[in-house]
């Protein structure tokens, strides 16, 4: 009567991932409790617990306490002073959306023309992309995957990185209506125009920003009516409709804003017309922490690994930006885009690090792909931390994986134990056959 | 060749000469007696109370008392200064227009080389650009081609309406233009337009050996064709005749006198006003510069965001520009001044007023318009001063031509006089006494010629306003309500001045004509202008490089330098070694021990506890410094060089020291499958281009092969060969099979001494050699790849002609045919993680890097980008996580394995005794992403550390401030703003797969 199912965790990688032949196989649900003994808990939201338990079940974390007993019905991985922390929220992200950057078939994350407030990400999210058991394997569990072009891309998904179908992997829809705030710099190039005709330009944009917002407002006054029956009967509009639970507050607008000139205009706009706003990029952010705190602003910045704006900035200016919003009690996270976005994903923790090596508290640097991430795209009380009650999305790493040496062990997805296999640890396997072949290696 | 000699004198004579009349002749008088003028004979001789006697064109005589020949007329010019016609020394001139099919059949193969075109042949000036010169005194010109990279030749030519040449054929002009990123002529890049004068140069000579050979011996030899271009350059070359190029910066300056000296030319400079930046490099070449003075207008800083798009280097310059002039001259540089760049000819004088406040000599700025450049241009004996048997080439001027209140009132041009400025006849601002009928009136009038108003008396404190007062030459105008004389309506005026006097018709509102007069009883009040300072030099010290982080002095370099107890990574055969020693000297590392004893003197001391020492980080695959990556017009670019386009100002390179990079391998783009050579850095930062080498590494080039060779991401596929990988691998082929024939034409050549004399010679084509120094091993190729397939490939061609490929770079998928490169001897120099940014990469695996160095390659990560290449420590550690390297091996991967890669081991790389002293000092872990580097050695010197990086914050961020204020409040720049130069634009990489292939 051993029912009981052990599975022991070893410090070498790929003793733990049982390598099939065929490509991952997304988890099935959470059918049994899961008792993960003995671990390193680093809560995020709180204290690091030493040598606690974590039992997961449906889906949830059940409970935190020393030494849980094993039931029958539990499977016991004995965590053994590893460490465990919730999953990596990547804020914002075109994973599942493309496949490879160059070629324009496997691009889904930029839709034609400029106003788009009603396509939504999840629907074209590609749950067979090879690029997302690549992020998950390295602890990103959860992406908000984000449409890019024009000056209203549309609406972004949460989703975690694991399911058979977009359906399974949403976890919450939309998170946020994206907004690109036009450019204030007055390009001086060679092919510029005017100063006066990119003012114009500028300023036609956002009265044309301005318009639909107000018509949002009015549309939704006559289709969110109580009283439909009284109201006029008003034909459908797919773009006006689409905006309802953002021009109504209910939602957050995610405006992406590097400049501090854009920052500052959009924070004064969203404030104007009454709008839930969090900027995303903020590369200038750190010049205008006051209005940021006094607005009462989130910030996504989009990479910490990346170049000085301008020539005469610090060179470390994008590593400390973070520690300077922290001290001025400016809330943000870091989404980890920058270049190739969606294959870099991976990468998330290390623009993390880069924030902590210049300034930024271990825990905090931590808080901002976990905890705010999840807070800022709506999920707080689900995601992000360890905490009862909230969503079995954790994973198990033989140290610090905000340290690149780093081995992410295991993963689980509301409860669901992860494949930790990818195309690059297959491929892996494959060529080291290989050279075992060719006797080269053992 | 005789017949192609086209340096010759023009001795004055004009067209006009020989052309039949049309109509009446005319023949204004010819002698003229100049007197009473201030004489600016030449640079610091003046007669003060002189005269000039002209007679046909030509001064026949200049002194204090003369006597006045009996049909000489007579010009007063009381309070006028007489100075010698100056010379515009860079006139531009646009060249007909030449379609394809007319060029001429001797014309060189590149339309961007005319050497043998000469402005003067198509000279035709528009008359309003020839009288703003006259207006500042020009009174001859040397043209110059305006387009191309051999532009052609200059010459001189007097400034009339029908211009006459002085001289021909002075300088050959060279400039350093090419197309853009697309343009698929070449070159379309700074790399290819400098191999491309190279190759021309090279040409030049080979074409004068063969015209030569070919005349003594026309049996025997094919003739080669007639090259026009050729023909012009093997006459300078004769000649000895100045190469004049067009060096838009300090550093087209330093280029161009690279050039110079390997071509042993007779340089000339047309200068850019940033030449102060670079002043001890360039004065010490002692050239001469013919310098444009186009200051920069005003940065619009007022709005604090707008002024954030302005870099510290370009408000530096706004505030140094001005001072250019006279740092060159306090170094002796002969200088010529041209007009050429201004935005308005006008702010010609502005500037030299400005130039003189700042202290630059008067005496120098008018030998920098007369004599220096007539001088430079052989005409020294004709113009350039007022000496008897010059030409009658005149400036006057109602003042002290550097006097701000002075005006150019005529300029002489082969004794014609042609009136300028003319001085109004009579002044109309002060106050007059007016009758009009039985009233008598006070009329005042303020304000300057062409902006006047004015006012009539209506009691002790009030005035009238007149309306649409006009002064016509001396017809008067204006409209006046007279209410207040009782008089109703609106009154026109219509009269003439005269002198002091006024006269004319008021028309009453009814029509009625009222006689009007007045006459003027007092000027007007001089109100004294609040002079503004004068204003003062730049009291900035340039910076290397110019600009936000430059040095103002080298950096430090101790003698001797002790590391004390620190944890040093040697990247050798001893590992990593706790609590160690490193003593370095001179620049070397001397000793490594534990527990030395520190050594006596004068001893830099860095405190090693808690810290780690690594050797400086290699990079080797970079394209930071690179002002140019591809030469994309041709699939084999071999002749072109990176070190030619090195950007020593480039600001990656100090935030890669701040990350501990000290040496990186500056390769060409991708766009080719045989691209160009490359140049081994070190990130000396403050040096110029030629100071960033790595002397000793060796010379290498650049192959690539797959999607970017194909051009497959392109919007519009292009149909250059090749398209396939079957074709990338034909075409190089080629090149090689070619580079064997090329080998053995030059052997056949050498073979015996009879037929290098009555042979012709085979000619030096830079990329064959280039080819042939790969087969004999003298020049490392590193090649741009991802598929096992092309990789394969190419270590088989190069087993085929017989050498050893030292780098595969990317090769994302090495893994696959690691035994493959092992077996052959390349090393591989790849990504840590990057993947899935195009179709090639879908295989790319980040343990790509521990599989090939298991499989006994030796393995490098490179960045390929300026953001990665200052944190490749950290991507080290990922050959940690992603196969499971050790500490130690993971760290060489970005320190002894590109050495060895790059052949530079023997000096950097590891710490060992003997070696160069290139280390970084760590705050922690060199793997750990939460370490910073502290310190960046390079040779022993301090290029890098926390600490002098936060004086150079504090510094440039008070140098921004202060210029802010300057230029707010600045009243002296030239009107207009200058704009922001373009940003930083997102930095090359090899892996895009638009826009730019890297």
């Amino acid at each position: 009567m051993n029912s009981i199912k052990h599975t022991i965790l070893f410090i070498v990688l790929f003793s733990t991932v049982q390598l099939s032949g065929s490509d991952q196989i997304p988890a099935p649900v959470q059918d049994h409790p899961i008792l993960l003994k003995g671990g390193i808990v680093h809560t995020i939201s709180g204290d690091i617990l030493s040598n606690f338990d974590l039992l997961l079940v449906n889906g949830k974390i059940l409970k935190i306490e020393k030494n849980i007993v094993p039931a029958p019905d539990m499977e016991v991985i004995r965590v053994g002073g590893k460490h465990i922390f919730p999953g990596f929220v990547a804020g914002i992200s075109t994973i599942g959306l493309t496949e490879v950057s160059a070629v324009r078939a496997s691009v889904d994350y930029a839709e034609t023309g400029s106003l788009n407030p009603n396509v939504r990400a999840n629907v074209a999210y590609n749950p067979d992309s090879e690029l997302i058991p690549v992020a998950r394997s390295n602890g990103v569990l959860t992406a908000n995957v984000t449409p890019q072009s024009g000056l209203i891309p549309g609406q972004s998904s949460l989703m975690m990185l694991d399911g058979w179908t977009w359906e399974n992997a949403t976890i919450n829809h939309p998170t946020a209506l994206h907004i690109n705030w036009p450019s204030m710099r007055i390009d001086t190039g060679k092919d510029a125009k005017r100063e006066d005709a990119q003012i114009e330009e500028r300023q036609k944009k956002l009265k044309h920003l301005d318009k639909l917002i107000v018509d949002a407002r009015a549309y939704a006054k006559i289709h969110r009516n109580p009283n439909k029956q009284k109201s006029r009967k008003h034909d459908h509009d797919l773009r006006f409709e689409s905006m309802i639970p953002f021009v109504l507050g209910e939602k957050p607008v995610f405006i992406r804003a590097n400049d501090i000139r854009q920052i500052e205009a959009a924070v004064h706009w969203a404030d104007r017309m009454e709008l839930d706003a969090v900027i995303v990029g903020g590369k200038d952010a750190w010049r205008t922490v006051d209005l940021l705190k006094q607005k009462n602003v989130s910030v996504i910045l989009e990479s910490i690994l990346s170049l000085p704006s301008r020539r005469f900035e610090d060179y470390d200016q994008p590593f400390k930006t973070p520690y300077m919003l922290y001290s001025a009690g400016v809330d943000f996270s870091i989404g980890g885009g920058g270049r190739y976005g969606a294959a870099f994903q991976r990468n998330l923790p290390y623009h993390a690090a880069m924030a902590a090596a210049f300034g930024l508290p271990v825990n905090e640097a931590l808080k901002s792909i976990t905890l705010t991430a999840a807070r800022i795209l709506g999920v707080g009380n689900r995601l992000g931390s360890i905490e009862i009650g909230k969503d079995a999305t954790l994973f198990i790493a033989d140290g610090d994986p905000l340290d690149i040496r780093t081995q992410i062990l295991q993963c689980f997805i509301q409860g669901k134990k992860i494949d930790m296999s990818d195309r690059h640890k297959m491929l892996y396997e494959k060529y080291r056959k290989k050279y075992q072949q060719l006797d080269i290696l053992k | 060749m005789k017949h192609l000699i086209l340096l010759f004198l023009f001795i004055s004579i004009s067209s006009a000469q020989i052309e039949p009349v049309k109509g009446l002749r005319e023949n204004p008088p010819r002698v003229w007696f100049l007197k009473n003028a201030v004489i600016h004979t030449e640079p610091g001789n003046t007669i003060e109370n002189g005269s000039v006697l002209l007679r046909d064109g030509i001064i026949q005589a200049v002194g204090a008392s003369m006597a006045v020949p009996s049909d000489a007329t007579i010009l007063d010019l009381e309070g006028s200064h007489l100075y010698p016609g100056f010379i515009e020394s860079w006139l531009p001139v646009v060249s007909p227009i030449v379609e394809e099919e007319n060029e001429d059949i001797r014309a060189h193969w590149n339309p961007k080389v005319r050497a043998e075109r000469n402005p003067i042949d198509y000279f035709h000036p528009e008359k309003d650009d020839v009288r703003a010169l006259h207006k500042l005194g020009f009174t001859s010109a040397q043209l110059v081609p305006e387009e191309g990279i051999f532009r052609g030749q200059t010459s001189l030519v007097q400034l009339d309406a029908d211009p006459v040449g002085i001289r021909n054929a002075i300088s050959q002009v060279v400039a350093f233009e090419y197309g853009g990123w697309g343009d698929p002529n070449p070159p379309n890049s700074l790399l290819g337009c400098i191999a491309l004068i190279r190759q021309t140069f090279l040409d030049t000579d080979w074409y004068q050996k063969s015209v030569k050979v070919l005349e003594e011996h026309p049996q025997g030899n094919e003739p080669i064709s007639e090259n026009l271009t050729l023909a012009s350059l093997s006459e300078a070359s004769t000649q000895k005749q100045p190469f004049l190029f067009w060096a838009t910066d300090e550093n087209y300056t330093l280029r161009a006198m690279d050039i110079a000296d390997e071509f042993e030319l007779n340089l000339w400079l047309k200068g850019s006003g940033y030449e102060y930046r670079r002043l001890a490099e360039i004065t010490d070449r002692n050239p001469f510069i013919i310098l444009p003075i186009d200051f920069p207008g005003k940065p619009d800083v007022a709005h604090p965001y707008r002024a954030l798009q302005y870099s510290t280097a370009q408000l530096r310059h706004w505030d140094m520009a001005p001072d250019n002039y006279k740092k060159l001259r306090d170094e002796k540089v002969s200088i010529a001044l041209t007009s050429a760049e201004l935005k308005s000819k006008k702010d010609f004088r502005q500037h030299l007023f400005r130039m003189i406040e700042r202290g630059a000599a008067k005496q120098d700025l008018l030998a920098s318009l007369t004599t220096v450049p007539a001088e430079r241009m052989g005409v020294s004996d004709q113009i350039g001063k007022i000496e008897k048997g010059f030409l009658g080439n005149l400036v006057v001027v109602d003042g002290d031509y550097f006097d701000p209140d002075a005006d150019v009132r005529a300029v002489w041009i082969r004794g014609r006089e042609i009136p300028l400025n003319p001085k109004p006849a009579s002044f109309l601002a002060g106050d007059w006494a007016i009758i009009l009928e039985n009233d008598s009136l006070r009329f005042r009038v303020s304000g300057n010629p062409g902006d006047q108003s004015g006012e009539i008396q209506v009691d002790s404190s009030t005035w009238k306003k007149v309306h649409k007062l006009v002064l016509d030459d001396s017809r008067l105008s204006f409209t006046i309500d007279l209410d207040f004389l009782n008089r109703p309506g609106m009154y026109r005026m219509a009269g003439h001045m005269s002198g002091e006097k006024i006269s004319g018709q008021m028309y009453d509102p009814s029509g009625m004509m009222l006689p009007f007069s007045g006459i003027k009883i007092s000027e007007p009040e001089i109100t004294e202008e609040e002079s503004a300072d004068p204003e003062l030099p730049s009291s900035l010290t340039t910076v290397f490089p110019e600009g936000a982080y430059g040095l103002e002095t080298s950096p430090e370099a101790p003698q001797k330098i002790f590391i004390n107890d620190a944890t040093l990574w040697t990247c050798a055969k001893d590992g990593m070694l706790k609590d160690f020693d490193m003593l370095v000297e001179n620049g070397k590392i001397v000793r490594i021990a534990q527990d030395m004893t520190v050594p006596a003197g004068s001893v830099h001391i860095i405190e090693g506890k808690g810290k780690h020492v690594t050797p400086g980080l290699i990079d080797c695959h970079s394209h930071m410094a690179g002002l140019s990556i591809n030469e994309g017009t041709q699939a084999i670019t071999a002749e072109v060089r990176m070190r030619d386009v090195v950007d020593p100002d480039d600001i990656a390179l100090y935030r890669a020291l701040a990350g501990g990079l000290t040496t990186m391998n500056l390769l060409h783009g991708s766009a080719n499958p045989i691209g160009g050579q490359n140049a081994v850095l070190k990130l000396r930062w403050g040096q110029n281009a030629k100071g960033l080498m790595f002397d000793k590494a060796p010379q290498g080039i650049k192959f690539a092969l797959g999607e970017n060779v194909k051009r497959s991401n392109w919007d519009d596929p292009t149909n250059r060969y090749p398209k396939t990988r079957m074709g990338v691998e034909q075409i190089i082929l080629d090149g090689f099979k070619s580079a064997v024939d090329y080998k053995q034409r030059w052997a056949t050549y050498h073979k015996d001494s009879k037929t290098r004399r009555s042979k012709l010679p085979p000619r030096i084509d830079l990329e064959l050699e280039a080819l042939v120094e790969i087969m004999e091993g003298d020049r490392l190729l590193h090649c741009h790849s991802y598929r096992q397939d092309e990789i394969m490939m190419l270590t088989r061609i190069a087993e085929k002609f017989g050498f050893t490929i030292a780098t595969f770079q990317h090769v994302l998928e090495g893994y696959k045919v690691a035994e493959r490169l092992e077996e052959h001897g390349a090393g591989a120099s790849t990504f840590s993680d990057w993947w899935a940014y195009k179709f090639e990469v879908i295989d790319a695996i980040p343990f790509n890097g521990a599989l090939m160095e298991n499989v006994g390659v030796n393995v490098s990560f490179n960045s390929d980008s300026d953001e990665l290449a200052r944190r490749m420590n950290t991507e080290g550690a990922k050959g940690v996580k992603y196969g499971g390297l050790s500490e130690e091996d993971a760290l060489n991967l970005v320190t002894i394995n590109p050495a060895r890669q790059l052949k530079i081991d023997t000096w950097v790389g590891s710490l060992e005794a003997g070696k160069d002293a290139d280390f970084v000092v760590w705050n922690g872990h060199p793997l750990s992403t939460y370490t910073s580097c502290d310190e960046t050695w390079i040779e022993g010197k301090k290029y890098f550390s926390k600490e002098k990086d936060i004086h150079l914050r504090a510094r440039d961020s008070n140098i921004r401030n202060t210029l802010v204020q300057k230029i707010l409040q600045d009243s002296k720049s030239t009107s207009g703003n200058t704009e922001p130069e373009t940003e930083e634009s997102e930095p090359y990489s090899c892996t895009l797969h638009d826009e730019v292939v890297r």
